[in-house]
């Protein structure tokens, strides 16, 4: 999947299914974020990439 | 209002928990920061960068119908507005609100505010005049 996604995503275009392993601040413990669960919710996502911990953001 | 925010690094999960006990800034944070130690979701959204091994700085809103409705990138030294995210986001609520025959433009900041309502031939050239209500 990695190396054929490299250009990334067009907009208006339907977000091909994901999971990342979380840190889950307000529990104190690690938690999954699905795509697929957040449709199933009804709830929009909100993306934020940054560079890395530690540095300002 | 019906949104999750996930923060997303190359850094590990448990780099994230360090991070977030250690740094007082980030003592009352509500979000999930998710992990991407591969870069496999980084990539899909075209924020990793192979020289370094680092994302971008790329936010992405994608709608309760997993569509990508909006993104913005900006490269290492120019951190985002958060206002300017949320005008986005609630301009996307909104219109989805609607049902698609109102947009916002670029002034909207909430609701109340100007919209433009059907859009179409008869607006073309007449944008000033729609804005102004007339």
């Amino acid at each position: 999947m990695a190396e054929t996604m490299t250009a990334g995503l067009r907009l208006g275009q339907r977000v091909p299914d994901f999971e990342l392993i979380t840190y889950e601040p307000t529990k104190g413990d690690f938690g999954k974020f699905s795509l697929k669960d957040q449709i199933a919710n009804k709830r929009w996502t909100i993306l934020f990439f940054y560079p890395a911990d530690f540095t300002f953001v | 209002m019906g949104a999750d925010i996930v923060t997303v690094s190359t850094d590990t999960q448990f780099t994230h928990l360090a991070w977030q006990r250690s740094e007082k800034e980030l003592a009352n944070v509500k979000y999930s920061m998710g992990a991407d130690p591969t870069g496999t979701v980084s990539r899909m959204f075209g924020v990793y960068n192979e020289e370094n091994g680092l994302d971008l700085r790329g936010t992405f809103l994608i709608g309760p119908d997993g569509k990508l409705m909006g993104m913005e990138m900006n490269f290492y030294n120019l951190g985002r507005n958060i206002d300017e995210l949320m005008r986005k986001f609630k301009a996307n609520i909104y219109m989805m609100k609607k049902g698609g025959n109102e947009v916002c433009p670029s002034k909207w900041k909430d609701e109340g505010d100007k919209t433009l309502v059907n859009p179409g031939a008869k607006m073309v050239g007449k944008v000033h005049e729609a804005l102004q209500g007339s």
